[in-house]
């Protein structure tokens, strides 16, 4: 029988059953063999008696004899068959032994296949568990920011309502002290001798200070507060609005502007008109003492991102206070000699960092100094980087 | 003073505001100023109640100077009655505050306040600008007719 080729499981039952019969038919042939033999023996024996009637019977001997050749030539023929139904039995036996290493082969597969589906089971309720933790943990997490964004919109609220007052109430009595000052001034004048005039006068100059100080921290807040407008807006476009806007403080004075190509920009064009206005007009005030002013703006490369920078070669400060130089109030000049509230610079890095961008200066006592500024994010921003004095290459 | 000849209802809780206003208009329209320190007695004054029950309709006041923060009944709240009552909604109304939040000018106008000024801190500023509001209203504007106010 001809080896079969690997057949499924199912089938072998069918196999072992059918080299059953083919057994059972083998036993049968030996079976039909061993009664063949003692036929033969029986002829044999007839042969002999045959034999002996010989004399009587030589022509029917040769018959006799011509039978007992053709029965040994059958009995030739009935060995081959027996011996092809033999190799048959041995083939089947062959296969059988295939077949069943072959079901071996498959029964470790399966026992492989079982194990690694129970250790996927165990790993997946690993996971599940570990799953139901993590969830846990989030809701935890998120029951913490919930309670957190509620302290935070108190405190907003809370700010909103100090912002209010301070807006309010605040400028209710300045505006007092300096009406009733300016009145006494109107009605009593003549009865004060100039000394008095003089204290009258710093004491309105306070309070205009001081009405210029409230609205810029209230700017400020109303900044940290503000939704951004945003729009594509070119920062050239900006400057020059800001540079008109400035026409009056630049009166009389010498100063020589070198704007170059800036970027456009997604932005509030508002807050960012604002953004120039501060630095623009810090660059025209603090270059107030030189003869020949020169303030630039211009575009750079800072690590792969646009910067904006605002250079002027006036008075400058130390690097030492550089830190200060955005606080609230925090002035490196003295009040006689420039004056301010020490607001503008916070507004400014306010509203850059609510682009995303951040603001960093570069300065040198009596040289001059250089505000950059970035707008968006971008990591690949160091914590603390020296001020780029030329273009960087590409990250 | 008569209340029926009232030209300007200064609505305003503060004394020293109350003072500086009306020096600001000194020798321009004094006289015919009354002030209402609270929200409650300008809406009295204005509706002819309670202690104003004697005053009638058909003598409003040509102005109403109205500060926003007023104990009892706020600036909102008396803007809010005036513009809702037909006998009260054509009197000028403008709001005269120390607050220029975004919120307080929306809601303002919202409620139909005629003009909106922020008193500036310095005092030359702030009497030019009471001066300049009290000649346009009573002066340059052309009032609403009597018959407005006796729907």
């Amino acid at each position: 029988m001809p080896a079969t080729a690997p057949a499924p499981r199912e089938s072998l039952e069918q196999r072992l059953r059918a080299l059953e019969e083919t057994q059972r038919a083998t036993l049968n042939i030996l079976e039909d063999f061993d009664s063949e033999k003692a036929r033969l023996e029986e002829t044999h024996r007839a042969a002999l008696n045959v034999l002996a009637d010989f004399d009587e019977q030589s022509a029917r001997q040769v018959v006799t004899q011509r039978a007992t050749l053709n029965i040994l030539e059958d009995f030739d023929s009935e060995k081959a068959r027996l011996e092809a139904a033999q190799q048959a039995a041995l083939n089947i036996l062959e296969d059988f032994e295939a077949e069943k290493a072959k079901v071996a082969a498959t029964n470790v597969e399966l026992s492989e296949e079982v194990a690694e589906r129970k250790r996927t089971e165990q790993a997946l309720a690993r996971h599940t568990k570990e799953l139901a933790r993590s969830n846990a943990e989030l809701e935890q997490a998120n029951q913490t920011l919930r309670q957190r964004t509620s302290e935070l919109q108190a405190v907003n609220a809370e700010l909103e309502t100090f912002t209010y007052s301070v807006s309010h109430d605040l400028r209710a009595p300045l505006r007092h002290v300096d009406g009733f000052s300016r009145i006494l001034v109107e009605e009593w004048g003549g009865q004060l001798d100039p000394a008095a005039h003089q204290y009258l006068q710093r004491i309105r100059a306070a309070i205009r200070q001081m009405a210029v100080m409230v609205d810029e921290l209230l700017h400020l807040a109303r900044v940290g507060r503000q939704e951004l407008r945003q729009q594509v807006t070119g920062l050239n476009s900006l400057v020059e609005e800001v540079l008109r806007d400035l026409k009056p403080e630049m009166e009389g004075r010498q100063i020589e502007w070198r704007i170059g190509s800036l970027p456009f920009v997604d932005c509030d064009p508002g807050l960012m008109k604002q953004v120039f206005a501060n630095l623009l007009s810090n660059a025209v005030k603090y270059t107030r003492p030189r003869p020949a002013a020169l303030i630039e703006v211009d575009a750079i490369n800072h690590n792969g991102q646009p910067a904006v920078f605002v250079r002027d070669n006036g008075v400058g400060f130390s690097m030492k206070y550089a830190d200060k130089l955005f606080g609230v109030f925090q002035r490196l000049h003295r009040a006689e000699d420039f004056e301010g509230t020490g607001v503008g610079l916070a507004t400014v890095q306010r509203i850059l960092q609510k682009h995303g961008g951040r603001i960093w200066a570069d300065a040198e006592l009596d040289k001059g100094a250089t505000f950059y500024f970035t707008l968006g994010t971008s990591e690949s921003i160091p914590a603390e980087e020296p001020a780029p004095e030329s273009v960087r290459g590409e990250p | 003073m008569r209340q029926d000849e009232v030209e300007i209802l200064l609505v305003e809780d503060d004394p020293a505001d109350v003072e500086l206003t009306l020096h600001a208009l000194r020798n321009n329209l004094r006289n015919q100023i009354y002030v209402a320190r609270d929200g409650e007695e300008a809406l009295d004054f204005l509706l002819c109640r309670g202690p104003y029950s004697s005053r009638s309709f058909d003598h409003p006041p040509r102005l109403i100077l109205l500060d926003l923060k007023l104990p009892k009944v706020d600036g909102l709240e008396v803007l809010r009655e005036i513009k809702k009552d037909a006998r009260t909604r054509a009197i000028p109304v403008v709001v005269l505050t120390s607050s220029k939040e975004e919120k307080d000018l929306v809601n303002s106008y919202r409620l139909g306040t005629n003009s909106y000024i922020q008193k500036p801190v310095d005092f030359d500023q702030f009497r030019e600008t009471v001066k300049q509001v009290g000649l346009y209203w009573l002066l340059v504007n052309e009032p609403p007719p009597k018959a407005l106010f006796t729907p």
